[in-house]
């Protein structure tokens, strides 16, 4: 092996130990000399990315070179690795089954990848993201293994997390919609006792509305921003049974979770006039609803109705359209109507509503 | 239509929630129909022994774990039609497509509920 100046990183990352010279000597052509020797010496000691290499040709497949990360994961010296098979990094709790698969991997010159439970020196626990694959010369033989060790604690505990937050979300989701099941129950059974049954139907079509519009929020609430398309859909499925009358034209687009539940419901009102004396009434009565953003993250829905032959669309604002006007205003929007002679148009304009991810 | 009988349908309602177990047997009533109403598996059990109903509107959860599976089988058995009435669809997805019945997501009309549910008995042989 030449000495030349270029030698130096690589020299003071390898371990200049017996084993490792021997290791060197034997793969003189694959020796970290030269330029590539350097490039080599320098990105091991820069990485955080944890690597060993071990001599396949030795029994017991001794490690021959760790990096200074490596010694920095486990709090192990260079010169307390050197020599040893990697598998001190197990420890009691390590996976039988995840060590089996890394030595069949080994017995058949497979790369393999695992999360494998290890122990530092002092004892502590890490989860290793480890790769190990062989390595092979120009000439097909093979000449060490390559293992790279990543600390993934943090992702598993945020993986749990995430998984523990799915579970809650669930939990939520089911007891909103029994709790909109029983504020059902509550005005159904208040109107009987007061002989008010057909308010206490009107209301109740209106808690379920809201209950469809938020339902479709909870899955992606965690995320900050829902898509409105799916909030909307469900609000009006059951003004449109067979899903022909009401032409959703909408572009994907992210808003706030309340903002989804406010635009549902205003639809929902729309809806309901139209069921009841607009373009849901006639079988060849249509509505097209449609969505656009503008440059300054304003939100336009466009509500239009076609009556069909044969109905007289509506002259007036429906009853629930103070409603539309009350929900809009309050999140600073505004409503804009048309009393078209095909039947009534509805933009609603809401500024400032498109989610920023 | 359920004018043509002479007595009124029997509908067993397995629900643990008291106001939405109230709401569907005012429907049932409302409906011209005879509710049954259960709030344990036990008690819904124990109704279909005593004389078998018509058909049945059954919620999923029924608290402490317990689920309407046993009552669901025993109407299996019995060749009585039901629906299932849950919110829980996506906790519950396996036990539903187990049970393989039809199923109204919570919340939902009563009147709904109770049609769905009157239609099944009036389809159902006998």
């Amino acid at each position: 092996m030449s000495e030349t100046p270029d030698d130096r990183n690589a020299e003071n990352t390898l371990q200049s130990d017996s084993r490792a010279d021997r290791f060197r000597e034997r793969h003189a052509g694959q020796t970290f000399s030269g330029p590539s020797g350097v490039l080599f010496g320098q990105a091991m000691a820069q990485t955080r990315m944890a690597i060993c290499l071990a001599d396949p040709a030795e029994p017991n497949m001794p490690i021959v070179f760790v990096n200074d990360a490596f010694a920095d994961l486990t709090g192990y010296g260079r010169d307390e690795v050197t020599g040893r098979n990697c598998r001190f990094l197990q420890g009691p709790d390590t996976d039988p089954r995840t060590v089996a698969k890394i030595r069949s991997a080994l017995d058949s010159k497979d790369v393999v990848a695992v999360e494998i439970l290890n122990y530092r020196k002092d004892g502590s626990r890490f989860w290793n993201a480890l790769h190990l694959g062989p390595i092979y010369d120009d000439t097909g033989r093979l000449v060490y293994y390559f293992g790279s060790q990543w600390d993934v604690s943090d992702v598993r505990a945020a993986r749990a997390d995430e998984q523990h937050a799915r579970m809650m979300a669930r939990e939520l989701s089911h007891r909103i919609k029994n709790l909109f099941a029983v504020i059902g129950g509550v005005v159904t059974v208040t109107g009987r006792t007061h002989g008010i049954e057909r308010e206490a139907i009107e209301i109740n079509e209106r808690i379920r509305a809201l209950a469809r519009a938020f339902e479709t929020t909870l899955d992606d609430a965690s995320q900050g921003s829902v898509d409105l398309r799916p909030a909307v859909a469900a609000v009006l499925g059951p003004y449109d049974p067979a899903q022909d009358r009401i032409r959703l034209t909408g572009a994907p687009v992210r808003v706030d979770p309340s903002l989804a539940t406010t635009v549902g419901l205003a639809l929902n009102e729309l809806a309901a006039d139209a069921a009841k004396r607009g373009a849901l009434v006639s079988a060849d009565g249509g509505v097209t609803l449609g969505w656009t953003v503008s440059a300054a993250g304003g939100l336009l829905v466009h509500w239009s109705e076609s009556v069909g032959a044969g109905i007289e669309p509506p002259g007036d604002a429906g009853t629930g359209f103070g409603i539309i006007e009350a929900l809009v205003g309050a999140i600073g929007g505004s409503v804009l109507q048309d009393r078209r002679a095909e039947g009534p148009c509805v933009k609603i304009a809401i500024p400032d509503a498109v989610a920023r991810k | 239509m359920t004018a043509h009988r002479t007595t009124p349908l029997r509908v067993l309602v397995l629900e643990d929630e008291p106001l939405i177990l109230m709401e569907l047997c005012f429907a049932l009533e409302d409906h011209g129909a005879d509710p049954v109403s259960a709030n344990t598996v036990a008690k819904a059990l124990s109704a279909l022994e005593d004389s078998a109903p018509d058909a049945a509107i059954l919620d999923v959860n029924l608290g402490r774990g317990t689920t309407c599976e046993p009552v669901a089988k025993a109407l299996r058995a019995r060749g009585i039609p039901f629906l299932i009435h849950s919110g829980d669809l996506v906790r519950q997805g396996e036990l539903i497509s187990r049970i393989d019945a039809e199923v109204i997501p919570k919340p939902a009309d009563s009147a709904d509920v109770v049609e769905r549910a009157l239609m099944l008995a009036d389809r159902a042989p006998g």
